[in-house]
């Protein structure tokens, strides 16, 4: 008994801190950001509110989607702006990743000695 | 076999375009070699470019970080590997400014010669068949024809210079350096430098962002962005006459600037000033007619409708305010 009690506190407990998670937002009520503002001026980069809320709910359930800790995702959220969010929202799956130089695979490989030969690129030589 | 040749041909079209040798390239004032050779060096793990490259240069601007504490900021597991937008957030929250480099050379050797390195991105690999890595620039070296760099698990790689130029040309030529708060590029370009410190801002790193925008008031006293975002800063503190005159200030450089004086009014419906609040929110809400900014007036609007009359008079009434 005690320790459904308790099970239920904590499960309430995450979930309120969970919920006021996804509602912080950066900005200050009644005043427009200067990166809003500057993105305002450039009208391809513009966003309505309605807009940027939109894109931070996408990039977030993408991060998870690609297997990014619940835990570190608004802290990530939280360290860019409106434009930024909308562009990662748009192209995450496409961007590039930098990552691991040396991990390719399979055919790829074979055309990558190829172009290694014939001088067009440098993976092998000098990473 | 065949197919692959005509794939290895046509994949290698786009890599063809040449770069001259360094030497040739370089501005007659910049250093013939340099090397900031007290630069850091992690060597990375798998997928972890991009942890280790930020590491290095946040390391070199005196912030105590290695790629462990930076990875679980970065690293995308589904995608094996680190986007530039979130490396430049990384930097934000290490409190550090990252500063987006121009497309061109000249200012990667000018950072270098500032004592700064660089992140760059290259593709390794060909346009159309890429393999992007970050890595770190610390030098070069004229009279050898070479780019020095931190790389993957090479701490001082060597990479003949076009051969870099190309690598990097195929990445899109991204590049930034980090700045300590305040400082200024060595060829500061306004508009960069300003959506620099409007990025710590929408990151929340307001006292780092304060700093930039007081930079870019000395240097750029004109620039009524640097304004508007001292104001922004000096409101979130409490501070209603700072942010008012700082407010003030932009509107009188851009009278056009629905931003700055939809903050005027925030700031004056605060100060117990709701006449001149929707004065300024007239004129906001027509240069914003159209635009996005358009519901962000009318919030502020509603918001100071439904205040209760304010129970002092104007704090603000000494001031004159721009039309």
């Amino acid at each position: 008994m005690r320790i459904e009690r308790f099970r239920r506190a904590c499960v309430a407990l995450v979930s309120l801190s969970l919920m006021s998670l996804g509602m912080q937002t950066p900005a200050v009520a009644g005043i427009v950001g200067t990166s809003e503002a500057i993105a305002a001026g450039r009208s391809q980069d513009a966003l309505s509110a309605v807009q940027a809320a939109i894109a931070r709910d996408d990039v977030r359930a993408k991060l998870v989607e690609l297997g990014v800790d619940a835990a570190a995702i608004e802290g990530r959220l939280g360290a860019l702006s409106e434009a930024e969010l909308a562009m990662l929202a748009d192209r995450i799956e496409q961007a590039p990743a930098g990552g691991d130089a040396l991990a390719v695979i399979g055919a790829v490989f074979l055309v990558l000695i190829i172009l290694e030969i014939t001088g067009v690129i440098d993976i092998f030589k000098k990473t | 076999m065949n197919r692959v040749a005509l794939l290895a041909a046509a994949l290698a079209l786009p890599g063809c375009a040449a770069s001259p040798p360094l030497a040739e390239g370089l501005s007659r004032d910049a250093p013939r070699s340099i090397e900031l050779s007290a630069t850091p060096f992690y060597p990375q793990e798998e997928y972890q470019c991009g942890p280790a490259a930020l590491a290095t240069l946040l390391r070199a601007s005196g912030v105590e970080v290695t790629p462990s504490t930076i990875a679980p900021e970065v690293f995308i597991p589904g995608r094996r590997g680190s986007l530039q937008i979130e490396l430049i957030g990384a930097a934000r929250r290490h409190g550090r400014m990252p500063y987006v480099l121009d497309a061109t050379a000249h200012e990667l050797v000018a950072e270098l010669a500032a004592g700064r390195p660089v992140l760059v991105l290259q593709n390794l690999g060909a346009t159309r068949l890429p393999i992007w890595h970050y890595a770190v620039l610390i030098g070069y070296d004229a009279e050898q024809n070479v780019a020095l760099l931190r790389s993957g698990r090479k701490e001082r790689l060597e990479m003949r210079w076009q051969r870099f130029a190309g690598t990097w040309h195929r990445g899109g030529r991204f590049a930034f350096t980090t700045l300590a708060p305040g400082d200024i590029p060595a060829h500061a370009d306004e508009t960069r430098y300003l959506e620099a410190a409007a990025g710590l801002e929408a990151a929340g790193q307001l006292q780092a962002a304060d700093k930039a925008y007081d930079s870019a008031i000395a240097r750029w006293p004109d620039q009524p962005r640097a304004w508007l975002g001292r104001g922004n800063i000096a409101y979130v503190d409490g501070d209603l006459a700072a942010a008012a005159d700082a407010y003030q200030r932009a509107i009188l450089l851009a009278p056009g600037d629905a931003a700055a004086r939809n903050n005027l009014a925030q700031v004056m419906a605060d100060a117990g000033c709701p006449a001149e609040a929707r004065k300024q929110l007239e004129r906001a809400s027509v240069h914003a007619a159209g635009t996005p900014l358009a519901g962000a007036i009318a919030e502020t609007r509603a918001n100071l409708e439904s205040r209760p009359p304010p129970a002092a008079a104007c704090a603000l009434a000494d001031r004159i305010w721009p039309d």
